[in-house]
This record gives structure tokens, sequence and C-alpha cells, in this order.
């Protein structure tokens, strides 16, 4: 019973930050059709910058954290603009896509093993406060997470159902020739959803940091992951991405509890492989 | 002398693995993701073969081409019905697998310490490794005949047909998923057999030899010199792998201090030039293949 209670509790908090990467993860798959393997510098790169607002400039953990996503918000817009809608322009098809991301993945991986090196930063909070609550140890990193993750996740889900701009998004993911016909200026809604989609993985890259290290590899290891996550709640689909990502953190504490945590990927990995088909339409 | 013989074995090896990928993706249009995996799974197979288990060299090597295109088949029964980037996170996925299993099973694969030694299959003094290379040089030559003499054959119009237009070939009564299947399969069994012969290579084989770059190498190569020919692969091979691992490596004066970083600068402009050539020359720096289109 114990390792029900414990993989919830540590599933929740490690299933935080996958949460936002996921969902930021679908939105640009959605809107745009294509797998950007690129959003996993977008993760790393969200870390580093918190990691140089707090080394560099000296800044608290929890001040360092919206400088830092908003960068990481601008950077995933500059590939969009630089990179992704000339490449679109250009008449590249969905496969071609996924492997000019990859190729930008290791320009930016490796760049920033060039500017920052091998070594690890460390993100960390300078006095952590320790709670407990039913009977489980809690920091407030922790607690800030979840309840930024949260914040986060009703306001994104507000904000794709409810609003207008959401309506654009979805009505341009659905029918690109007839939202442009009604009005909808694509790069505008586009920016948009690549700056939310941006913050959403820096946010994640600062909590996956503060958590482990903060290495150039960081999100590569997290975008497989990421990426079948995205697929297996249905492609596009926020609220999907949301429940599969959470399910995933559960498992993946639960096995991480009896054995290790390469396992638990290997595991999530193999169930991927043997859902794709059921989850994928036919060629 | 010797780490010239080494560097020439290994560009041999890369221009095999792109000549694979060639067949899968120019021909077929098969967008593999996991050459690593299989690459990886056939030279790991073959290390613990033959410095554990001491299985003849010759057989080892057979067993480990037969264990990947085994591996393969299963795989591609799973995800070869599915469109392009199925396929793609599909094998990325086989060859995280492979890799994170390699790490965690160190009661078989020893993990990043890393499993030797695997001694070449015959010991002729100094002329050991150029003997070696020619070995390996020699199948690479059966299998670039094979990819040239594909081009006008009837099964090479029949790859291309199911590339370009699979519903068509099926419609008129080719066994399209039977086909990309045991293409596959052969293939992969093929990347399988180039990994075991890695391992003589490699003599020791740690966990941090089957990263992705590895792949990502050999896409590069592939987009570099056009998917669409087989002596593409070859300059593609050479203008990477080539230039970086055995020409800077080799005879570039570079101060110590530096050495280090030439891998990551060389890895950075592979990522810069994918992007370029995906984006400006989808068809490769030779541009068009011989196909008429």
């Amino acid at each position: 019973m114990w390792l029900v209670t414990d993989s919830v509790f540590i599933g929740l908090i490690q299933a935080a930050p996958l949460m936002l990467a996921t969902m930021g993860f679908t939105l640009i798959y959605y809107l745009n059709g294509f797998i950007n393997v690129a959003y996993a510098e977008n993760i790393t790169f969200g870390a580093y910058f918190a990691s140089i607002f707090q080394v560099f400039l000296g800044l608290g953990f929890f001040a360092s954290i919206l400088p830092a996503v908003l960068f990481a918000g601008v950077f995933s817009v500059l590939t969009f603009l630089l990179v992704f809608r000339p490449a679109a322009a250009r008449g590249v098809g969905p496969t071609e896509m996924i492997i000019l991301s990859v190729g930008l993945s290791f320009f930016f991986r490796y760049g920033a093993t060039l500017l920052f090196g091998n070594n690890p930063y460390f993100l960390e909070n300078a006095n952590p406060q320790y709670w407990t609550i039913f009977g489980q140890g809690i920091t407030d990193t922790q607690v800030v997470a979840l309840s930024l993750v949260a914040v986060v996740t009703i306001g994104l889900l507000l904000f794709i159902y409810r609003t207008r701009w959401g309506e654009m998004m979805r009505a341009l993911a659905n029918n690109r020739d007839l939202a442009m016909a009604s009005g909808i200026v694509p790069t505008k809604v586009s920016v948009l959803i690549w700056f939310i989609a941006g913050a959403a993985g820096g946010l994640a890259g600062i909590f996956f940091g503060v958590f482990a290290l903060v290495t150039p590899y960081m999100g590569w290891n997290m975008i497989l992951v990421i990426i079948m996550l995205s697929i297996v709640g249905g492609i596009g689909s926020v609220r999907g991405a949301l429940i599969a990502s959470l399910l995933a953190g559960i498992l993946t504490a639960g096995i991480t509890l009896v054995s290790q945590p390469l396992y638990a990927d290997i595991v999530l990995l193999i169930l991927f492989i043997a859902v794709l088909r059921f989850r994928w339409k036919r060629a | 002398m010797a780490y010239l013989y080494y560097s020439l074995t290994l560009v041999a090896i890369y221009i095999g693995l792109t000549l694979l990928l060639h067949l899968q993706f120019g021909r077929l249009g098969i967008v593999n993701f996991g050459v690593v995996g299989f690459w990886g799974l056939g030279m790991y197979a073959h290390g613990i073969m033959v410095a554990l288990w001491g299985v003849p060299w010759v057989l080892a090597v057979v067993i480990a081409a037969l264990l990947v295109g085994a591996f393969a088949l299963a795989l591609g029964a799973l995800i070869l019905r599915l469109d392009g980037q199925a396929v793609l996170v599909g094998t990325l996925a086989f060859a995280t697998i492979v890799l994170h299993l390699v790490t965690t099973e160190k009661w078989l694969t020893n993990g990043v310490v890393g499993l030797g030694t695997i001694e070449y299959p015959f010991d002729w003094g100094s002329s050991t490794e150029p003997v070696f290379l020619g070995l390996v040089v020699a199948a690479i030559a059966v299998l670039y005949a094979y990819a040239v003499r594909l081009d006008g054959s009837f099964y090479g119009r029949l790859l291309a047909a199911i590339r370009d237009n699979e519903p068509l070939a099926h419609g008129l009564g080719k066994p399209t998923f039977r086909h990309k299947l045991v293409f596959f399969s052969v293939t992969c069994a093929g990347m399988g057999f180039l990994g075991a012969l890695s391992a003589s290579l490699f003599q020791f084989l740690t966990s941090n030899m089957i990263a992705p770059g590895v792949t990502f190498t050999a896409w590069i190569a592939l987009a570099l010199g056009g998917k669409g020919r087989p002596l593409g692969a070859i300059l593609g091979v050479v203008a990477t792998v080539g230039l970086f691992d055995v020409f800077i490596e080799t005879f570039a004066p570079i101060p110590p201090d530096y050495a280090l970083l030439v891998p990551n600068i060389k890895l950075m402009m592979y990522g810069a030039f994918l992007v370029a050539i995906m984006m400006y020359r989808p068809l490769g720096l030779l541009g068009n293949s011989q196909e008429h289109r």
C-alpha cells in the first residue's frame, strides 16, 4: 500500500514539470502539425537562463524564474520565425521537418556544450523550507513547482478552450485555409502559441534543473518521453497530454521506488511502441 | 600508421551504414532514426558472444546479424504500416531502449565501465589491421554493387513504387507491407553485421559508443550526399567523418587544450548543415538523382 501512495505522491511532484513540457510540445504539434525535436533545447535553455540569472546576476531562485521563462518564450519564437516558418514556406514536409528539427536540436545542444562546458550547473533554492503534508516531507520548491504548474495548466486549458485566441488557434490547426479566409492572421497566432509553448518548456526546464542537474543533455533525455506522451495522449489534445504525463509520472515513480529510473523509461518506451499503431492513423 | 587504419576502417563502416540508410530511406522511404540501435545491438551481441562466451568469431557475426534482423522484423511488424513520423519516433524509441538496456544490464554488458577485449578474427602481426580494413571494404563493395544494380532492376522499381505511392502499388496487387517488412529487416540485419565488425575494430565497448550521434552522423552524410544515389553515401561520409574524424584529427595541428572541443564543434556544425540542406537542397548537394520523375 505504501508503494501506491508513495508513487502517487512522488509521481505528482515529478510529473509537474513533465506535464508543462508535454503541454507546450503538444501546442506546437497541434498548431503546426510536425514534431519539433528542438523543443528539447527549449527546456534545456530555460534551465540555463535561470542558472545565468542566478549565478551571474545573483538573483534568488524564485526571482530568476520569471525572466528565465520570458527568455525561453522569446527563444522559442525566434526558432519559429528564423527557421520553422521559412522552412514551412519552402514546402518542407512533416517528416523532413522532424529531420530538420533534429538538426536544429543538435546545433543548439552542442552549441550549449561549447558555451557552458560539460560540467553541470546547480540550480538551487538557497534556504529551502521543509514541510510535512499527509506524513510526507515536501520542500517549498516542490510546493511552488506544484502550484505554478497547477496555475499554468488551468490557465492554459481556459486559454485554449475558452478564449478567442484559443479558438483562433484551434481554427488554424483544423483548417488553415478556412481560418485565413475568415480573417485570422496565422503569424500572429503562431507567434503567441510558440511563445506560450516556449515559456512552458522553459519553466519545465527550471524545475527539471532544480530537482536534478542542469546539463546540455537534460532536454534531449526528456524529449522522447515527451513526444511519446503527446502522441499517446491524442495528437494535439492538451487534456490528453496532461493525463498521459500524470500517469507516466506516477508509473515512473513507482518503478523507480522498486528498481531504477532507467527501467521506467524502458517500460514506457516499450509500451509506447506497442501502443503506437493504435494511436496513429494509417499511412 | 595503425591509427590511420583504424580511422579508415571507421570511415568504411560509416559508408556501409549510410548506404543501408540510403536503401531504407532513399529507395523505400523508411525513416529509420534508430540506426545506432541496430548497429549497437549487433556490436554488443557480437562482443558478448566472443569475449564472454567464447563463441567462434564468424559464427558470432552471423548470429549477431540474425538477431538484429529478428528484432527489426518484430519492430517493423508493429510500426511499418504507419506514416513517416511514426516510424521515425518508433525507431528512435528502439535505439533508446537498446542504449538504456546496455547501461542497466551491467551483469551482461559491464555498462559504462566497458566490455572487452574483442580480438580481431586473425592475428597476422602488423598486417592484421590492413587486412581487416580490406575485409570491411570488401563487404561495403558488395553492398555498393547491390545498391547500384538495384537502380534499374525490377525490384528497385517496385521499391520506388511503394515509396512514391503505396496505395497504388498495393492496388496493383503487390504485397507492399510484406516487401517493406522484409527489406527493412534485411537492411537492419546489415547494420547489425556492420556492428559486429565494429566490435573487433573498437575491441572495447562502452555504452557511450551507442549514443544518438552515430545515427545523426549517418543521416547528415546521407543528406549531404543526396538520398537518391549510392555514390552520395560515399561522398557524404567522406565529407563528414572523413573530414572531421580522419583528416582534422590526424593531420590538423590543433592545440591539446582545444582538442576536446572538436567533437562538439563537429556535431554543432552537422546540425547547422542538416537544417540548411533540409531547407535549401532537400535532394542533397549533388542535386537530383538519375531517376526519371
